[in-house]
């Protein structure tokens, strides 16, 4: 045992696969597979975000789009309009973030259930609305390209895709280092009490409120800097990509697709989704609107009906049959 | 100056019978088997589609295309609560919020790939008919639906207060556990909650039909606004949904009249926004009726 309760065993497995993550952009020279790497190193990274909220506490929010897009507002309007480099940019859009969930919660937090995650659906709507009606506020509906410097590190902007790998890579494990200190400390099993019944766990003193605003200032914050990073990644921002529903629905259904509340459901569900998606887009050409989401909610609905613990608890079950021989826990 | 607030007012009505036809589904599966139906916008694009295709290939006017959109609606719901929200149905939220979700995508994207993107409308002899009441302009296809919509309204009242079953419907969503031990038998009563609930919904499809056009999203606008008339008329209660329902509808077209035409969308959110914050529990107050 080390001094952060690591067994050697996952020390060695957690370097290999570090390593292996490293080493990836230097095999793979093909830019086509960088770009799938991207993408799911970054959900990884916003469905990480959304779990430590919706996957422990079960605030099963469908608004994760309004952070996104805070986020990817906030360093672009400070690039843009102040010539402030995104790295800084990428902190302010998360404290944004931070500070648009206090009133967020406040008025979100007053119902349970469903009419949360309604309500949720409506703020992030609502600040898409505003960021395309208020022209004077950052461009309107018609959106704004990022200046194109060429290679300029300390703007976040980079002349390889292997670069940005690297960045989004920071952040997932930010992220999941983050979710690991939580999951093992106090606060993680006060949070998994407020989801299993939150009457119960008031009952026996956790203060809900102040768990659930401080996990959601927590979960925003992440959210905004993929935000920062999807915007200067893509050299472009509009209300409709930095809010897109698809943003909340994705971050949600990956952790729940992998296992919610678990360390590496995100992860696992997110490999899942983007290989299958990929796969139908060679496939069938992304030529028919909707094939993707068809499936993905097909997959959605096949793990809540048969397996509601996802991925990771398919595997803990294997794990437990093949390797341990004990009897499975239910 | 009054006239056209009043025109406002009435175009508000008129669109807010549909709006009460989606809530009130909405809220009669909140009530009685206890889960939102994030869905329930895309069954009044099954209705619209149906009664799109049924005029088109067959010249059925939409308003006769009620006759087979209800029923089609009524046993998709009875099969849906069947063979899928009771297996889900318990403690957990998280089941019950994606199995719904899940299925709003499914039929919107299957809507997308096998009907296109593509904007369809029926037009019908009455499409571009109007009544001039004193100054006031009313569309003839919008007072139809309104005064169908009204009627289905008062029907699904008198049979949820006069018929046994009505009544189980009600002690259901009272108290489930007193009800189960007075006999009622609760499957049953959830079978017929979602088919009345989708029978609504696709009356309400097949009534904007001659107004309206039909694409793969156009439930999304309908279940938006029902979701906050649903809390704004207070999570269970039909009356509350119909009443809320029809404020949206002058709230949205008075938003149009006086802030701007695409502003009915954050008419609406700012009603959902200030509920909550100063009536969570919506206008009709304490439990659900």
């Amino acid at each position: 045992m080390t001094s952060l309760g690591l067994s050697t065993r996952t020390i060695v497995l957690l370097s290999v696969g570090i390593a292996i993550l490293i080493a990836l952009p230097l095999v793979v020279k093909s830019s086509f597979a960088i770009e799938i790497f991207i993408r799911i190193l970054l959900f990884s990274f916003i469905g990480t975000a959304w779990n430590l909220m919706g996957g422990y506490a079960k605030q099963l929010s469908l608004g994760h789009a309004a952070y996104f897009g805070l986020g990817a507002y906030t360093s672009t309007i400070l690039q843009i309009d102040f010539n402030i480099s995104p790295w800084i940019g990428m902190i302010a859009g998360g404290l944004v973030a931070v500070l648009a969930s206090l009133p967020i919660g406040w008025l979100c937090f007053r119902l349970r259930g469903p009419y949360f995650t309604i309500a949720t659906i409506a703020t992030a709507q609502a600040l898409m609305l505003i960021f395309l009606k208020f022209r004077d506020l950052a461009w309107g509906a018609e959106g704004t390209t990022i200046p194109n410097l060429g290679s300029a590190p300390l703007m976040m902007q980079f002349e390889t895709k292997a670069s940005y790998y690297y960045v989004v890579l920071g952040l997932l494990v930010l992220a999941l280092a983050i979710t690991w200190l939580i999951e093992r400390s106090w606060v993680g099993n006060y949070l998994v009490a407020i989801g299993e019944d939150e009457d119960a766990a008031e009952a026996i003193g956790v203060d809900a409120p102040r768990m659930k605003r401080d996990i959601y200032m927590i979960s925003a914050f992440l959210t905004a800097l993929a935000g920062t990073f999807y915007t200067q990644y893509i050299y472009f921002i509009d209300p409709a990509t930095a809010f897109s529903f698809s943003i909340s629905i994705e971050a949600a259904l990956v952790s729940i697709v992998g296992g919610i509340g678990t360390l590496w459901g995100p992860v696992i569900g997110t490999i899942l989704l983007e290989t299958t998606s990929t796969l139908l887009q060679s496939w069938l050409g992304s030529s028919i609107g909707g094939v993707q989401l068809t499936v993905y909610s097909l997959i959605l609905m096949a793990v809540i009906l048969w397996r509601p613990t996802g991925l990771m608890g398919m595997i803990d079950e294997a794990r437990h049959r093949f390797v341990s021989r004990k009897p499975v826990q239910a | 100056m009054w006239e056209t607030v009043a025109q406002a007012v009435i175009n508000g009505l008129l669109i807010g019978g549909i709006y009460a036809l989606v809530s009130i589904g909405v809220t009669l599966i909140f009530g009685v088997v206890k889960i939102v139906n994030f869905a329930q916008g895309e069954f009044v694009m099954i209705g619209m589609y149906i009664s799109f295709f049924l005029a088109n290939q067959f010249g059925i006017d939409p308003l006769l295309s009620l006759f087979v959109s209800m029923p089609v609606l009524f046993v998709v719901g009875v099969l849906i609560q069947h063979f899928l929200i009771r297996r889900v149905l318990g403690p957990n939220d998280m089941p019950q919020i994606f199995l719904t979700f899940a299925l709003s995508l499914l039929l919107l994207n299957l809507a997308l790939m096998l009907f296109t993107a593509n904007y369809r409308t029926v037009h019908t002899s009455y499409s571009d008919e109007a009544l001039h009441v004193g100054g006031l302009y009313i569309p003839v296809a919008k007072l139809i639906a309104f005064v169908v919509a009204m009627a289905l309204s008062g029907a699904l009242w008198v049979f949820l207060h006069t018929t046994d079953l009505g009544k189980a419907m009600r002690a259901a969503a009272q108290n489930r556990d007193v009800a189960m031990l007075m006999g009622i038998n609760p499957d049953r009563v959830f079978c017929v909650a979602l088919g009345i609930a989708l029978a609504l919904a696709g009356a309400a499809g097949s009534l904007l039909m001659p107004f309206y056009s039909a694409y793969p999203f156009v439930g999304q606008v309908f279940v938006l606004m029902a979701f906050v008339a649903v809390v704004l008329g207070t999570l269970g209660n039909v009356i509350g949904a119909l009443v809320a329902s029809l404020m949206m509808g002058v709230a949205e077209s008075l938003g149009i009249q006086y802030v701007g035409a695409d502003s009915g969308l954050i008419v609406v959110f700012a009603m959902l926004l200030l509920t909550l914050a100063f009536k969570p529990s919506g206008l009709g107050g304490g439990r659900a009726r």
